[in-house]
């Protein structure tokens, strides 16, 4: 069922009225009865990985929490076993995660080198949900390894920890502690609640129907076809795919926080206005959060900690002296981060591409801040610098949409020539003198993909910098912000949903 | 404002655009459901739906008929004017694309009950062998629900929270309206028929030429399809027919048409069966194939055969003997013949000639030590009509070849039309004479502002090569060697002697005119021109267009305005065809020029 | 603790030390904790695990000296 479908509203809304209707005691079960419904409608073979998933990990927590109350004086023993057990857990989930998603690309490209069909793909279902809520768990694992708390005990209430709807398509990925609680506490219904809701599912669809759905038509007709197009065609519907790509995901994001508020659960934010990002890794802060603060708990930190790392960290201080023997052993671990961030994207080599490409530039950047700072200090520079500021924002931008070309070009090889194109056949009137006019949108969708961005990145500047866009249109009057209402209902009325199903009559007759 | 409020409000807004967003719909009403207050546009309403917009359309016109035609796409190219001349009734066209006889069962009982009907007909079309009753997308291909018995709250429902896409595209639509047919505009209301205004003065002869503009002749595809529906088919004939005799209604079944190859597509033994069956029900009038059926130029696609086709086979069943039919052409089928006649389906023994060469040649003026190209001395003129005649031409004029394509009337072995265009006194003064002494028939163009015309141009100050006047012209007339066409009345202006602003040197429309402009300036020409050959003594049926240009919409207007044949300064020969009156639009002519020998001639129109 | 100081103003010069929400604020991120424990591990011969790694142990110059306390 997709976020933006008329069935997905009815299903919500039913849940809603069923969820505030019965006895405050058994909210948790209706949610677990509304997720597993969720989940069997999109298909029925697909819930035994979640159900793989849930029960290694429910019986490794179980087992973990066992461990953590046995007696210090086996502490070595203990260690160890509990070590097995996290790793085995993690083995077989993520191992199950490898396999779907990786082995037929990885089938092909082998199949591609060699020219013949060594490998056979595999008819394999990609279960919807599959690597959120795996990372979601093995989360959840490692807390309960580390001691942070106790597992659950109810194996259903952590069912629904590891199935809950809203983010099953698009994730965030939560952490137990803090989503544990809110499902399974008594909620009462409220009108802030609601308002909250709908406010951040009007966003949602906005941002989805309204600009991303529209910029795609162009994305994939242009590159599609990119051999064909001139460098500034190509470089506009680049852009196109930032805005798409960032719409579709944060306004899938916005309304998986809609629908989870409005039952009175509230989730983390997977975006902060990734376009004010003055760097990359800055970027990597705002963009995607969830993942990128789950890789830094369970990947970046264990790793730099871990004792083999210590030590090497520790010989290279003795031997590179100076701020570079600090940060070089650290770099090295942060390059491994985003180059795992990177493969997770999918499976071909573009996105191992990808991972080089942010790894590569984040390590660089630190090993060279000394440099900058000087540089800096030579050319009069502070932070407080708006010019400077800008500059900053400019450059991530730059960097973050050659990170796009990889991760759009429909194969790694067609970066280059995609690359080549935008550089040497420029041919800016392309833009202008209809060219655009092709890629199956009409003047009217240009315009509101542009009004459309706008308005959204004022609101996010506005957010951003200064009270909140909420904050200021609470305080308008009533007759103002009624207006506005109906403009937001009406706009992803007319622009949102009525798209798609409509044939021009043209099609159907052929003048006989 | 407090969160309850808030939301109250924002429930409240929601009803109100799903409100809005329903009437706005209702009031565009694209498939014309709500009676389409605003813009009564039918004709648009029935392409998005013909049989929603046509129940809607003839519940509120149904008086103005007395007879229907009913049946799927190719139900459309019975011309409902040779209809109502043969059957002296208001016919209208009850064509629904994709129909099946399911939908000509329940719209024929809705028509009769709820209508005054005369005269049904019913088109079976070779697919009705195998369509019934299909799936059928519930906006475009439905049936009116009170037609198809839908609940009407879930009609009307779906109607109102269309996809406002189909409402916006009625009003993009009205605003790029022409007069022409487009594509989201095809029906003629009135008549219920697609509006073909632009497909009967397409230009059809060579086969070559045809095969090319329509490549699925040339390579046709091959299939296997069993007619797997025929019980159900006839069934649904049987209960039209049973409620017809009920009701006293003149019921009328026609099997069209079908192409040669396309008859391929079905195993023999199930045509059989269907149409002894339906022989069984009905006697019906079978046109499955003839030589007709052989024509690629008589279809328009492989299942879809042209209007010219429709006019014969109302005249065949009206018995109608002005018209041309193929001998082979139609037969009453009834229980008596059914068993001998579908075994005669594949057999195809007629060979009538019904195609003709005629080359057309094209003179100017005749003067001694011509100049021009289109300047041509007695000498040579005299040298070529000599010459065609000896080779054995037999010179013919217009209405000849309109009799040899409307009513099939034979030309001779070698035709040849001669004709002049823009009338100037030479014509009368040196090539009537020399027509004369060879019994050679030609066609004089005038250009109806400049007969009479002998030293200036029009009332100007300008000189003029001197034109015949319009005794001179009745006198040739009446001799019954010459005949006087248009060349326009004005609309070949000499630029550099008129004031106007826009001197109208051709028939084409200025850029900066309107659609309705022209069609009002070129009808107003047509009737002077008009005017000028009826006192000639001749009657207006051709028109030779003005250095040769023309453009769609000349042609329909022309085609309105009874021209029956057009000639355009392409140098090719002619292809003209028995039954099909496209045939003679923008016919070719070869041009006459001093340099031009006898021998050269004969090679230029024999093609070599 | 001057120690301390002198290892965070090398980590970041622009420190303020006075405040109390370093890791939250985001004047110290993943990365200068990494590098900062490192150091802490080298300097005070303590051993500190990635348990230990959450942002209330970081937040303020007193909070990483009761951290270093409570491993020495």
């Amino acid at each position: 069922m997709s976020l933006v479908s008329i069935e997905f509203i009815g299903f919500v809304i039913i849940s809603l009225l069923l969820y505030y209707m019965i006895p405050k005691k058994y909210q948790w079960i209706m949610l677990l009865v509304s997720s597993i419904s969720f989940y069997l409608i999109g298909g029925t073979t697909a819930i035994l990985y979640l159900i793989f998933t849930t029960l290694t990990t429910y019986f490794a927590g179980r087992l973990l929490g066992k461990c953590n109350k046995e007696d210090k004086k086996y502490a070595d023993i203990i260690k160890k076993k509990k070590r097995l057990i996290v790793l085995v857990t993690a083995l077989l989930n993520f191992g199950i995660l490898f396999f779907l998603k990786y082995w037929n690309p990885v089938a092909d490209m082998i199949n591609n080198t060699l020219q013949v069909e060594k490998i056979s793909r595999l008819e394999l279902i990609l279960p919807l949900g599959l690597s959120f809520y795996i990372f979601q768990s093995i989360g959840y694992i490692i807390d309960v390894y580390r001691n942070k708390y106790d597992p659950e005990r109810n194996v259903f209430k952590y069912t629904l920890f590891t199935s809950f709807f809203p983010q099953m398509v698009q994730g965030p990925i939560s952490r137990f502690d803090s989503l544990g609680n809110e499902l399974f506490s008594e909620h009462k219904f409220s009108w802030d609640n609601l308002k909250d809701g709908i406010q951040l599912l009007m966003l949602g669809y906005f941002k989805k129907l309204v600009i991303a759905d529209r910029a795609a038509v162009v994305v994939n007709a242009a590159i599609g076809n990119y051999t064909e197009q001139s460098g500034s065609v190509l470089l506009v519907a680049m852009i196109l795919y930032c805005i798409q790509l960032y719409c579709d995901f944060s306004g899938g994001i916005d309304v998986t926080r809609a629908v989870a508020k409005m039952f009175g659960i509230t989730l983390v934010d997977n975006f902060k206005r990734p376009i004010f990002s003055t760097s990359l890794t800055d970027f990597w802060r705002r963009w995607h959060i969830s993942l990128g603060s789950w890789m830094k708990d369970y990947l970046f930190f264990p790793m730099s900690m871990s004792k083999p790392f210590v030590k090497f960290g520790k010989f290279v201080r003795k031997h590179i002296p100076g701020k570079a023997g600090k940060i070089l052993p650290v770099s090295m671990v942060t390059f491994i981060v985003y180059f795992v961030i990177g493969i997770w994207h999918g499976g071909s080599l573009k996105y191992i591409a990808f991972g080089f490409w942010n790894g590569i530039l984040i390590t660089t950047a630190l090993l060279l801040e000394p440099f900058f700072i000087k540089v800096k200090q030579k050319l009069n520079i502070t932070d407080k610098n708006k010019l400077f500021y800008i500059f900053q924002i400019v450059r991530t931008s730059i960097i973050v949409l050659i990170g796009r070309y990889i991760t759009r070009a429909p194969r790694l090889l067609a970066v280059f020539d995609m690359a080549r194109i935008t550089f040497t056949n420029f041919n800016l009137s392309n833009v202008f003198d209809g060219t655009m006019m092709n890629f199956g949108i009409t003047v009217t969708d240009y315009i509101v993909i542009i009004v459309g961005t706008m308005i959204m990145l004022i609101m996010e500047a506005i957010d951003e910098y200064g009270v909140g866009t909420k904050k200021i249109l609470e305080k308008k009057k009533v007759i103002i912000q009624w207006i506005l209402l109906m403009i937001s209902i009406l706009t992803i009325t007319v622009f949102g949903i009525c798209r798609g199903n409509y044939i021009a009559s043209e099609f159907i007759y052929k003048q006989f | 404002m407090t969160s309850k409020k808030w939301c109250i409000m924002f429930f409240a807004s929601v009803i109100l655009v799903v409100i809005m967003y329903a009437m706005f719909n209702v009031l565009v009403d694209p498939f014309g459901v709500f009676g389409d207050k605003i813009f009564d546009w039918y004709s648009y309403n029935m392409t998005n739906n013909p049989r929603v917009a046509k129940t809607a359309y003839l519940d509120k016109h149904y008086n103005e008929y007395d007879s229907y035609i009913i049946g799927c796409s190719s139900t459309s190219s019975f011309p409902t004017e040779d209809l109502n001349k043969y059957f002296d009734a208001k016919f209208y066209n009850l064509i629904m694309y994709g129909a099946d006889m399911l939908d000509v069962e329940k719209t024929s009982e809705y028509i009769i009950d709820n209508y005054n009907v005369k005269n049904l007909i019913l088109n079976v079309y070779i697919t009705n062998g195998y369509k019934y009753d299909e799936e059928e997308d519930n906006l475009t291909r439905n049936l009116h629900a009170k037609v198809g018995g839908e609940n009407p709250i879930s009609f009307y429902g779906r109607y109102a929270f269309l996809d406002m896409q189909y409402s916006l595209a009625k009003i993009k639509s009205k605003r790029e309206d022409t007069y022409l047919t487009k594509p989201s505009d095809v029906f003629d209301v009135s008549s219920g028929a697609y509006d073909k205004k632009v497909r009967d003065v397409e230009p059809i002869g060579n086969l070559e030429k045809y095969l090319e503009a329509y490549p699925v002749f040339k390579n046709y595809p091959q299939e296997s399809i069993e007619l797997t529906a025929i019980d159900k088919t006839t069934e649904s004939i049987n209960k039209i027919k049973q409620k017809c005799d009920e009701n006293g209604i003149n019921l009328i079944v026609v099997a069209s048409p079908v192409y040669e190859k396309y008859l391929e597509y079905f195993p023999k033994d199930d045509v059989k069966e269907f149409y002894t069956k339906l022989a069984q029900v009905t006697p019906f009038w079978d046109f499955t194939t003839s030589i007709v059926s052989r024509e690629p130029r008589y279809f328009y696609d492989e299942t879809h055969f042209r209007n010219a086709v429709g006019t014969m086979m109302i005249g065949k069943i009206a018995g109608s003997d002005d018209v041309y039919i193929p001998e082979d052409f139609g037969t009453y089928v009834t229980l008596e013949n059914v068993s001998e006649h579908v075994e005669t389906l594949w057999t195809i023994e007629n060979e009538e000639e019904y195609t003709k060469q005629v080359p057309i040649i094209m003179c100017h003026n005749i003067v001694e030590n011509p100049t021009e190209d289109s300047e041509i001395s007695p000498e040579r003129f005299e040298e070529q009509i000599k010459r065609l005649s000896d080779e054995g031409y037999i010179a013919v004029l217009m209405q000849d070849l309109v009799d040899y394509v409307e009513k099939g009337k034979e030309l001779p072995e070698k035709p040849i039309c001669i004709t002049f265009d823009d009338g100037y006194l030479s014509n009368y003064e040196i090539a009537y004479p020399i027509l004369k002494k060879y019994n050679m028939k030609a066609t004089i163009f005038v250009i109806g502002s400049t007969v009479g015309c002998q030293t200036n141009y029009k009332n100007t100050e300008h000189p003029i090569t001197p034109h015949f006047t319009i005794e001179q012209a009745k006198e040739m007339v009446e001799s019954g060697i010459i005949s006087i066409q248009s060349h326009t009345y004005d609309m070949h202006q000499w630029a550099p002697y008129e004031d106007a602003e826009q001197p109208r040197e051709n028939i084409l429309k200025f850029e900066n005119e309107t659609e309705i402009e022209y069609m009002d300036a070129l009808k107003k020409d047509i009737s002077k021109i008009k005017e000028v050959v009826e006192q000639s003594g001749d009657e207006l049926i051709a028109v030779a267009y003005p250095s040769g240009k023309s453009e769609t919409l000349t042609n329909v207007v022309l085609n309105a305005n009874d021209i029956k044949a057009t000639l355009t300064i392409e140098k090719e020969n002619n292809t003209i065809i028995k039954g099909l009156p496209q045939s003679l639009y923008c016919l070719n002519r070869f041009n006459m020029y001093e340099a031009l020998t006898a021998d050269e001639m004969i090679k230029l129109i024999e093609g070599d | 603790m001057e120690k301390l100081i002198d290892i965070l103003k090398d980590l970041r010069p622009d420190i303020d030390i006075e405040c109390q929400s370093l890791v939250d604020d985001g004047i110290l991120d993943s990365f200068d904790i990494v590098t900062l424990v490192g150091e802490l591990v080298d300097t005070f011969s303590i051993e500190i695990g990635v348990e230990d790694i959450i942002p209330e142990n970081f937040n303020s110059v007193d909070a990483i000296m009761a951290l270093i306390n409570s491993k020495a």
